[in-house]
């Protein structure tokens, strides 16, 4: 139940926030799909007790795959369903209470998160840089045939 | 061939996608495609997060190198798609020079009607409430924080406030509201409600890009970007402890600060 709300929540925001990034209007609906694969798959990893940076990275594996996968059906740029895709995964939160805990004077949390927030960053990256690869690979030999 | 208009349509398209938040080896990429139809011996661009250096030249001619300095920068994908159709196009030759310059120059900014910016700035806070953990109760006050949110932003846009005052405001006031819904409904758990609220503002893209720049060997990006994150949550963290603590002085209790 709190899997299905959490879905339709990053679809939401996502589609939200597309706005927000100037996405055009017929791909609004594109990048939240995106978003909520990637809002699904990072839910139902956390909720089977795996650690937060590993799901994160699962969660970026299926955004950028599902992103990719558009951008060839639709002939748009990856960018345009990945950036707000990314967006449930995304440290913002951790960003956030970073600089939170520094102003609270709260050294050990906000190293925590420091450590955290860079860990999903850095997995993310790598998730992304990863699919790209994979992409160009397939692409390269689909040419040569 | 126009060696002078093939820089200045190169030049401008390096410096749309880069206003536009495109990664820097994205713009790069595109610049050296646009150049390289001059056919000249030397192409070289450079990318920095604050602004541009392209250079073309023959042996038989004066090079001819252009810098541009880049100030603003936010996020538009719809431009970066737009710079991109047209280079692709002017690169196959399906558009002339001259009329991939001028279609540059008439790329728009905003595509969306005001109210649909604030529905989106309301509609992100809702979605995220549930993401982070929320019942109904908390994706009802993300909602409600998130008209807050809207009507500062829309205000201080109007007002002209620079960026990082205008992210202190905004999460101040969301502060200050979910603190106030949370004397009226004493269950709420306003730490959901806070947290989805300032997602709009929050630079977990910044420092995503900041990380994928750092990994594609563009160091001084890269590092400027994550500078450029920190800023943002900084003045996102100031503004909600001012709001907390302001709360707090009103009816004490309320905030950690």
């Amino acid at each position: 139940m709190k899997l299905i709300f959490g879905v339709v929540g990053s679809f939401v925001a996502v589609a939200g926030f597309a706005v927000l990034l100037e996405t055009p209007r017929r791909y609004l609906l594109h990048a939240g799909i995106a978003g909520a694969i990637g809002g699904f798959v990072y839910l139902f990893s956390v909720q089977r007790g795996v650690d937060v940076v590993l799901s994160s990275f699962l969660s970026a594996l299926a955004i950028a795959l599902t992103s990719h996968t558009f951008a060839r059906i639709f002939k748009a740029p990856v960018t345009i369903f990945l950036i707000a895709g990314i967006l449930p995964t995304v440290p913002g939160a951790g960003m956030y209470r970073i600089v939170y805990y520094i102003i609270a004077n709260d050294s050990a949390k906000s190293s925590y998160y420091l450590t955290q927030t860079l860990e999903i960053a850095g997995v993310i990256a790598l998730a992304i840089f990863i699919m790209d690869t994979l992409f160009k690979v397939r692409i390269k030999k689909v040419e040569k045939q | 061939m126009d060696y002078k208009l093939v820089m200045n349509t190169a030049v401008l398209a390096g410096e749309m996608m880069l206003r536009s938040g495109a990664e820097t080896y994205r713009v790069e990429d595109t610049m050296y495609h646009i150049l390289r139809t001059a056919q000249t011996e030397t192409v070289e661009a450079s990318v920095m997060m604050t602004g541009i250096v392209a250079t073309i030249s023959n042996p038989d001619m004066e090079p001819i190198t252009v810098i541009k300095r880049v100030q603003e920068r936010g996020t538009n994908l719809n431009r970066i798609m737009k710079v991109n159709d047209i280079s692709r196009k002017y690169c196959a030759g399906e558009l002339t020079l001259k009329a991939a310059y001028e279609e540059l120059k008439n790329i728009g900014g905003k595509q969306y009607r005001v109210w649909v910016y604030n529905l989106a700035t309301i509609l992100v806070p809702t979605g995220f409430a549930p993401l982070f953990g929320g019942g109904i109760l908390e994706t009802a006050a993300a909602a409600a924080v998130g008209c807050v949110l809207a009507l500062v932003v829309t205000l201080g846009k109007r007002l002209q406030i620079n960026g990082f005052i205008l992210d202190t405001l905004s999460s101040l006031g969301i502060a200050a509201a979910a603190i106030l819904l949370k004397w009226v409904f004493p269950s709420l758990d306003e730490d959901i409600v806070i947290i989805s609220a300032i997602m709009p503002m929050v630079p977990g893209v910044a420092i995503t890009n900041a990380v994928r720049d750092t990994l594609q060997g563009d160091y001084i990006s890269g590092g400027a970007r994550i500078l450029e994150a920190f800023l943002k949550a900084a003045a996102v963290a100031l503004g909600v402890g001012a709001g907390m603590a302001l709360a707090g002085l009103i009816h004490p209790g309320g905030g950690i600060l």
